[in-house]
């Protein structure tokens, strides 16, 4: 860069030379003819004019100025060729000499910078509107670092070259470049690694690296890529192509943070329909499976009902209506699960009495075991809390359920209620006397499809979805639940709090 | 154990129908069936048919739609038997006019008992009319004196639960959904604000009920309404 402008300024010293020469030899020629001086003064003038219009800035036209005066001073006005003058009136001849070359110089020059700032704001935004125009019709990140590699290639005349980074910020493993005019190659990244630390610690505005300088593209979450000039292209951008380079990355960086908001949103999108078509699924399903399941029940029932207790049809009918069942139990199961993601937007909360919702649950066990006694301890007063009354309904049924099958008829099932202030936590308790849960069941008892692998050869199999489905209802609430063992005896005690307040 | 009531069975599933009908034969209930809403309408306006069990799940028309058309003539008492459990369903049949919802699967029993209950509740609608005086377990009121005891004593109840308290009494059995409440207890167009009504129903049930966590009167059908306990 140094070298180039070196280079410039000994042309527009040439330029301003040359122009104060031949100023002086037509003013020579002038002088032959016995022109008036006048006429002398008017084409060094000229020359000033001349010499601010071809040489970049102000410093040459004023430069021409001093020269022409001297100039003036030393071939014209006598003595000649030494700088002493004996009319004064010769320096009042320079001073107006000096000054309308000063000014005439400055306007040159100025309007000469304006007519090219003009030109290249022009340039600037006709490339821009290139561009975007054709940035707008990409729809891969990849044609995107293909259009911007082309558009950087011609503007710069060079071979430029854009390598992007994929979604978690690493890079790819090939960057496109500029073969020539109509042909683009992919190649490998070097030791991608090193480029990845280089510009996330970038302080300046690009990274100069022994092939290319690397310009990075920031997008609004991460960099979505670099574009890379070669280095001796680069090392000669002046400040304004370095501008307009700038100017061009940001329109690249937009349009692919655009494109990236869309794929994200389709695929969200394709989730979300996903997730409702295997809902719908399977809510058909365990639907369906409702009223063959009654028809079974119901039968087998009719079965047992006819037959007397001690005869073999009871029994067999008597485990055809248990396996019915247990099925029954699953298909609820089930259809809660995909009920509770269907419900992960709209959890229907209000206010609702514990009392109520503990009573609900409770009538619901007396239907399934009318010969069990399950204790209530809640206080007096009427405690309402912001809950999905459904749902809790339901974690406490599967929290009874799960009392009554791991104890006997005679052990006490403890249901109790407090409101803990100081946290803002309404505490369910669900306890037993039973066998309890074994110590290496407590870390995963919430996991889904987790069965313990402890209970004897007569257990019931589960599948795993009970407690898992509980967990999820709590942590929907914003409340908590936990499994432990009494400390004192055996059997298992279930907690799960909710918060007492709204959260929203 | 022979009884009058004529039953009609709406259900499109073969074997579920078998199963009812052997079930109310058992019990000596005389029955008839139908597998579509069609033929169970021209069952209903030519038959006289005392209870309808009604499938909402049927090949022709919605379940609901029945309900509808034969509200527009008859009070008989509609039980619901569906494999559908959505809450909103259950009281959007309710309050469409079904007197009761079961959801499949479910027992012989159950069933028994809830086809009793609507029997019972119907009979006593159309006998005797002028009846003032009702009672369940302990608890009775007396709708011309405006009086309820408790286990013979007299109880003492807001004008508002005694309004709440009689709705039951005149729906014994029958599930009431929290909207048909909160509009025959606070009047139209009080809204959907179920609040009032909690309160006043837990104020209630600190009076009538021994533990309010295992009531034996008023049961709570959560996501859709109460139901004062027949038995």
């Amino acid at each position: 860069m140094p070298a180039v402008s070196f280079h410039h300024k000994m042309k527009d010293i040439l330029c301003m030379v040359v122009m104060v020469g031949v100023a002086t030899i037509i003013g020579y020629v002038f002088r032959t003819f016995r022109f008036p001086e006048t006429n002398i003064v008017v084409v060094y003038i000229l020359s000033v004019i001349l010499t601010a219009r071809l040489t970049d800035g102000y410093v040459c036209g004023i430069a021409a100025t001093v020269l022409s005066t001297c100039a003036f001073n030393i071939f014209f006005t006598s003595p000649y060729y030494t700088l002493s003058v004996d009319d004064p009136t010769y320096l009042i001849t320079f001073s107006i000499m000096a000054a309308t070359s000063v000014i005439t110089s400055a306007l040159t020059s100025k309007e000469k910078q304006m007519t090219a700032d003009a030109v290249r704001k022009e340039q600037e935004s006709g490339t821009l509107y290139y561009l975007t125009s054709h940035l707008a019709d990409a729809d891969s990140i990849n044609s995107i670092a293909s259009i911007t590699v082309s558009s950087i290639s011609t503007i710069m005349e060079c071979k430029a070259a854009c390598l992007c980074f994929d979604e978690k910020g690493m890079p790819e493993r090939t960057f496109i470049q500029q073969k020539n005019e109509h042909e683009q190659i992919r190649r490998s990244v070097k030791d991608p690694d090193a480029l990845v630390h280089r510009i996330e610690n970038l302080r300046t505005d690009y990274d100069e690296g022994d092939e290319f300088y690397d310009w990075p593209i920031y997008g609004s979450e991460s960099i979505l890529g670099v574009v890379r000039i070669p280095k001796e292209r680069a090392s000669s951008l002046n400040e304004q192509q370095k501008r307009l380079l700038h100017s061009m990355i940001e329109c690249v960086s937009l349009a692919m943070d655009r494109l990236r908001v869309m794929q994200e949103k389709i695929r969200s999108q394709e989730e979300a329909n996903q997730e409702r078509y295997r809902g719908n699924l399977l809510r058909a399903i365990s639907h369906d499976l409702r009223t063959p399941l009654a028809g079974i029940m119901g039968t087998s029932e009719m079965i047992m009902d006819m037959s007397e207790q001690n005869e073999p049809r009871y029994e067999l009918a008597q485990g055809i209506y248990k396996d019915a069942d247990w099925l029954r139990g699953l298909v609820e199961n089930i259809l809660s699960l995909t009920r509770l993601q269907d419900g992960r937007l709209t959890l229907h909360k209000q206010m609702e009495p514990v009392e109520e919702v503990i009573g609900a649950a409770l009538n619901v066990i007396a239907k399934r075991a009318p010969e069990r006694e399950i204790t209530v301890d809640i206080p007096d007063e009427i405690v309402m809390v912001p809950m999905d009354a459904g749902l809790i309904e339901q974690v406490l049924t599967n929290l009874l359920d799960n009392a009554i099958k791991h104890t006997q008829v005679q052990d006490e099932i403890i249901v109790a209620f407090r409101k803990d202030e100081q946290s803002g936590q309404a505490v369910f308790t669900v306890s037993d006397h039973g066998t309890g849960i074994l110590d290496e069941d407590l870390p995963k008892i919430f996991e889904m499809f987790y069965t313990t692998k402890g209970s004897g050869p007569d257990a019931r199999r589960g599948i795993g979805l009970g407690l898992a489905i509980c967990e999820s209802i709590i942590r929907a609430h914003g409340g908590t639940i936990t499994a432990s063992n009494q400390k004192k005896g055996t059997g298992a005690v279930f907690e799960f709090t909710l918060p007492l307040e709204e959260s929203e | 154990m022979k009884h009058t009531e004529m039953i009609l069975i709406v259900e499109d599933d073969a074997q579920i129908r078998n199963f009812i009908a052997y079930t109310l034969k058992q019990e000596g209930f005389p029955c008839q069936s139908a597998s579509t809403a069609q033929n169970a309408l021209v069952q209903l306006v030519s038959g006289q048919f005392d209870l309808v069990l009604l499938d909402l799940g049927l090949p022709d028309y919605d379940g609901m739609e029945v309900i509808h058309k034969v509200r527009e003539w008859s009070q008989i008492p509609i039980i619901v038997v569906s494999a559908r459990d959505m809450d909103s369903e259950k009281a959007a049949a309710l309050d469409g006019g079904a007197d009761d919802y079961l959801t499949k699967p479910f027992s012989a029993t159950e069933l028994m008992a809830r086809i009793r209950v609507a029997l019972r509740h119907s009979s006593r609608f159309h006998g005797v009319m002028e009846q003032t005086v009702y009672s369940v377990g302990g608890l009775s009121i007396d709708l011309e004196k405006h009086q309820v005891s408790l286990d013979g004593q007299r109880l003492h109840v807001t004008p508002m639960e005694y309004n709440l308290l009689s709705l039951f009494f005149r729906n014994m059995g029958k599930v009431l959904t929290t909207q048909y409440i909160i509009k025959e207890i606070y009047g139209p167009g009080y809204g959907n604000d179920t609040q009032a009504l909690r309160a006043l129903m837990a104020a209630l049930r600190r009076k009538i009920e021994k533990s309010p966590a295992k009531p034996r009167y008023i049961l709570t059908e959560i996501g859709v309404g109460y139901r004062l306990a027949d038995e």
